[in-house]
C-alpha cells in the first residue's frame, strides 16, 4: 500500500447537540507517530472510536490502509491495533491467555505470546491471572495486546494515563519501537511531555477541532517564544528575569547581566506544547 | 500478509474463551457442581412409594361393639340370621386405604394420638406401647405405627342407635396437624359406621359408583416426590446455567472486553452467535445429563425430552441476554435476574401441586416447557399428547430469544 496509513477528512461526530468532532481533517503515514493533544472532552478518543469502527461518523470520511472506515471491513480491522483508554482485560484469564485468544481471533496460530509478553516487561507474569495484576501492569498488558497482530496502524487512547515514570517510559519505549517497525501510530494524550517525546507531530484538539497541526519544533517555532532566565543575589533574597531573545535590547540587556558580580545561574528557556496551546486555546491541556 | 480468518475459526475461538471464563467463575461453577451433584444425590434418597393408607384409631375394639350388638338384637328376638350378618360388620368395607387400629381405652388411644405414647406394632404382629415422657427404649424387631386420628364410641353404642336415640356422642379426636379436610372425611365415616353397626342404610341417596374422581385417576399409583423431583431437577439447572450465562454476558459488557472483542475481525453476529452456542450447548447439555442421572429417558419420551430440554436452553439464553446487557453493575444484574427468573419458575410449583396452575401461570413462558417435561417424565405423555405445549413453547421462545439477540445487540454496539 502506498499513501498514508490514515487519511481523515472533514470527520464529523455529535452526542446530541453536543459537537464532539467537528470537521476535522489529517493523515498519518506509516511509521510516523502522530501524538493528538487536548484536554478532557476535546474528541480524541470519539476520533479514536470512529477510526476504529467503534461508531459511525456522522459525517466526513476516513480511510484506514485505503480502506473506507464506514465499510467495517474485517480486512481492515486485521491490520490494526487498539490500546483503550480503560484496560478491557479478560481479568480471570492468564497473560498469556488473553494474548492467545487474541492472536486467535487475527486467525494467528501459534502466536509467540510470551515474547511480546517479554516486550514489555511480563513474560515472568505469563501464566499469573490479570486480576492479580497491578494497574502498571494491566496497561503493559493492554500494549501488548495492542501489537499481537503485527498491526500496521495503532491507536493508542491515553496510553500512560496515571502510570509511575518508570512504566510510562517503557510503554513509550514500546510505542517508539512499533513505529521503527511500520506502523502507523495515533496516539492520544494530555501530556505535553509524552506528546513531545514521542510523536513526530502533534495536533492541537480543542472543542472537536483541530486548531495547529505540526512538529513539535515546528509549533514551538512558530508559536513560542526563546528566552532566558538569569538568577541574580540581590542582598540576601535571589531575583529572577526573564529575556525574550527575539527582542531588540535583549542581547545588550543579557550582556549586561553577565558581566554583572551579583550573576547566580542563565537557563535557556523553551516553550512547551501546553504553552503553545494555552496560547491558542485560552485555556489548559488538564482542564 | 495478513492471515486468513474463517468465521468458523473466529467461532471456536470465542467458544473455547467462553468456556475458560466459565469455569474459572467459582460461584456458578459451584452451583453447578452443587445441583449436579448434591440434588441429584437428594433425589435418589427421595422415597419413590407414596403411603396411600390411614390408620383411624377406634375404642373400643370393633368385636367388643358388635359382641355388644349381638346381645342388644338378641334381646330385641333378632333371628340368628340377623345376628350373622351383624357379626360380618367391616367397617373397612369401601374405605380404600384405611386401616383399623384397635384400643382397648379412650385414655390410651388420645395419648397415642398425642403422642405421648408410641403405638409399635411387632413382627409378630403384637401391640407394645411406649412411653415418650418416660423415656423408655424403643421396642426391637418393631415398626411404630402412627396414628393422627381415633374415634370414641360411647358405651352401649348400637343399643343406643338401635333404639334411635338423638344424644348419642362420638368424639372424633385428631392430631393437630390433620388437614380439615380428612377430619371433616372422618366425621362423615363415623355416621356411616354407626348406621352400618346398627343395620341400618344411611338415610341419604349415594352414587352407583364407589367414588367419582376428577382429573386422571391415579388410584394404585400416585406420584411420588422422587417422580416430581425429576422435571424440577432438570428445570433447575437450566435456571442456574441461566445465570451463569447472565453473568458471563454482564462481566464482559460492564467491563467492555467485548469492545476489545469488537474491534478485530469479529463482527457483533460472531459474538451473538457464540453466546448462543455456548448459552444453549451449556445448559442443554447439563439438563441432558440431569435427566439421564435421574433416569428419566425412556425409549419413548428421550426424543420428546430432548426437543423440550433444547427449547428451554435457548428460551433461558435468550433470557441471559436480557439479563446480562441489562444491569449496569453487579448489583442491577442480580436485580434483573431476580426480575426475570422468579417468575419463571413459577411453573415449577405445578408439579407439586397437579391441577393447580391458575390460568395466570399458563401465561409464563416456561410454563409449557415444564409441562412437557411433566408429561414426558411422570405421565408418559407423547408426542401426539404434547405437541400443543411445544408449539406454544416454541412462541415464547421466538419472543424471549428474539429480545435477548435484540438487547444484546444494542447493548455491545452502544459501548
Amino acid at each position: 500500500m502506498t499513501g498514508p496509513a490514515i487519511r481523515v477528512q472533514d470527520l464529523m461526530y455529535s452526542y446530541g447537540d453536543l459537537k464532539a468532532v467537528n470537521g476535522i481533517s489529517f493523515d498519518v503515514q506509516p511509521g510516523e507517530i502522530l501524538g493528538f493533544l487536548g484536554p478532557n472532552g476535546a474528541g480524541k478518543s470519539t476520533t479514536i472510536k470512529m477510526l476504529t469502527g467503534q461508531l459511525t461518523p456522522k459525517g466526513g470520511t476516513a480511510q484506514v490502509l485505503g480502506i473506507d472506515i464506514s465499510a467495517d471491513d474485517p480486512e481492515m480491522q486485521a491490520q490494526i491495533g487498539v490500546c483503550f483508554e480503560e484496560k478491557n482485560l479478560y481479568l480471570n484469564m492468564s497473560a498469556k491467555e488473553n494474548l492467545d485468544f487474541f492472536a486467535s481471533l487475527y486467525g494467528i496460530k501459534n502466536p509467540d505470546s510470551i515474547e511480546v509478553l517479554r516486550r514489555v516487561g511480563l513474560a515472568e507474569r505469563a501464566g499469573d491471572r490479570v486480576s492479580q495484576f497491578s494497574k502498571g501492569m494491566r496497561q503493559r498488558m493492554m500494549i501488548s495486546r495492542s501489537f499481537i497482530n503485527q498491526p500496521k496502524v495503532l491507536f493508542l487512547d491515553e496510553p500512560t494515563d496515571g502510570l509511575d515514570p518508570v512504566t510510562s517510559a517503557q510503554i513509550r519505549r514500546t510505542i517508539k519501537e512499533e513505529a521503527e517497525r511500520g506502523a502507523a501510530v495515533l496516539l492520544t494524550t494530555h501530556d505535553m511531555f509524552e506528546a513531545d517525546e514521542l510523536s513526530d507531530r502533534v495536533a492541537f484538539l480543542n472543542d472537536g477541532e483541530i486548531v495547529a497541526l505540526d512538529s513539535a519544533e515546528n509549533l514551538k517555532l512558530k508559536y513560542g517564544t526563546r528566552s532566558v532566565k538569569v538568577r541574580l543575589r540581590d542582598g540576601d533574597s535571589v531575583r529572577e528575569e526573564h529575556i525574550e531573545l527575539d527582542k531588540e535590547d535583549s542581547s545588550a540587556r543579557l550582556a549586561e547581566l553577565t558581566a554583572s558580580p551579583h550573576l547566580m545561574t542563565i537557563h535557556t528557556e523553551e516553550a512547551t506544547l501546553e504553552n503553545i496551546f494555552i496560547e491558542l486555546t485560552g485555556r489548559g491541556l488538564k482542564e | 500478509m495478513t492471515p486468513t480468518i474463517s468465521r468458523a475459526s473466529i467461532l471456536r475461538a470465542l467458544l473455547k474463551k467462553e468456556l475458560i471464563a466459565y469455569s474459572r467463575d467459582k460461584l456458578y461453577l459451584f452451583l453447578t457442581i452443587l445441583t449436579l451433584v448434591f440434588m441429584v444425590g437428594i433425589f435418589w434418597l427421595l422415597p419413590d412409594v407414596v403411603e396411600e393408607s390411614i390408620s383411624l384409631a377406634v375404642t373400643p375394639p370393633i368385636q367388643t361393639l358388635v359382641t355388644d350388638a349381638q346381645d342388644t338384637l338378641r334381646a330385641m328376638g333378632a333371628t340368628d340370621e340377623q345376628l350373622a350378618d351383624v357379626d360380618q360388620v367391616d367397617l373397612t368395607e369401601g374405605q380404600e386405604g384405611l386401616e383399623l387400629v384397635e384400643f382397648e381405652d379412650e385414655a390410651q388411644m388420645t395419648a397415642v394420638i398425642e403422642g405421648t405414647l408410641e403405638l409399635w406394632r411387632t413382627d409378630a404382629g403384637d401391640s407394645v406401647f411406649r412411653d415418650v415422657e418416660a423415656k423408655e427404649d424403643k421396642p426391637k424387631d418393631a415398626d411404630r405405627v402412627n396414628v393422627d386420628i381415633g374415634i370414641a364410641f360411647p358405651d352401649g353404642f348400637i343399643t343406643d342407635v338401635a333404639a334411635k336415640q338423638d344424644d348419642i356422642t362420638v368424639r372424633v379426636y385428631s392430631d393437630a396437624a390433620v388437614p380439615k379436610e380428612i377430619q371433616g372425611a372422618m366425621q362423615s365415616f363415623v355416621r356411616e359406621a354407626a348406621y352400618q353397626l346398627a343395620g341400618q342404610e344411611l338415610p341419604v341417596d349415594m352414587p352407583a359408583d364407589d367414588a367419582i374422581v376428577l382429573g386422571q385417576d391415579r388410584a394404585g399409583e400416585q406420584v411420588s416426590i422422587r417422580q416430581k423431583m425429576r422435571p424440577m431437577l432438570a428445570f433447575m439447572i437450566l435456571l442456574v446455567e441461566c445465570l451463569a450465562m447472565a453473568s458471563l454476558i454482564s462481566v464482559e459488557v460492564l467491563q467492555r472486553t467485548v469492545t476489545a472483542v469488537l474491534i478485530t475481525p469479529v463482527k457483533v453476529s460472531d459474538f451473538l452467535i457464540a453466546k448462543t452456542i455456548f448459552g444453549t450447548g451449556l445448559a442443554l447439555t447439563q439438563g441432558l445429563i440431569v435427566l439421564a442421572l435421574v433416569g428419566a429417558f425412556t425409549a419413548q419420551n428421550w426424543s420428546l425430552l430432548f426437543v423440550a430440554i433444547l427449547i428451554g436452553s435457548m428460551m433461558f439464553t435468550g433470557v441471559s441476554m436480557i439479563v446480562g446487557s441489562a444491569g449496569k453493575d453487579f448489583m442491577g444484574q442480580l436485580f434483573y435476574s431476580m426480575l426475570f427468573v422468579i417468575p419463571l419458575i413459577i411453573p415449577t410449583f405445578s408439579v407439586l401441586y397437579p391441577g393447580s396452575a391458575a390460568t395466570w401461570v399458563k401465561a409464563i413462558p416456561t410454563f409449557p416447557v415444564m409441562d412437557v417435561l411433566v408429561g414426558a417424565t411422570i405421565y408418559g405423555a407423547t408426542w401426539a399428547e404434547s405437541w400443543q405445549s411445544l408449539a406454544y413453547a416454541a412462541a415464547w421462545l421466538v419472543v424471549l430469544f428474539g429480545t435477548g439477540l435484540v438487547s444484546l445487540k444494542r447493548k455491545v454496539e452502544s459501548l
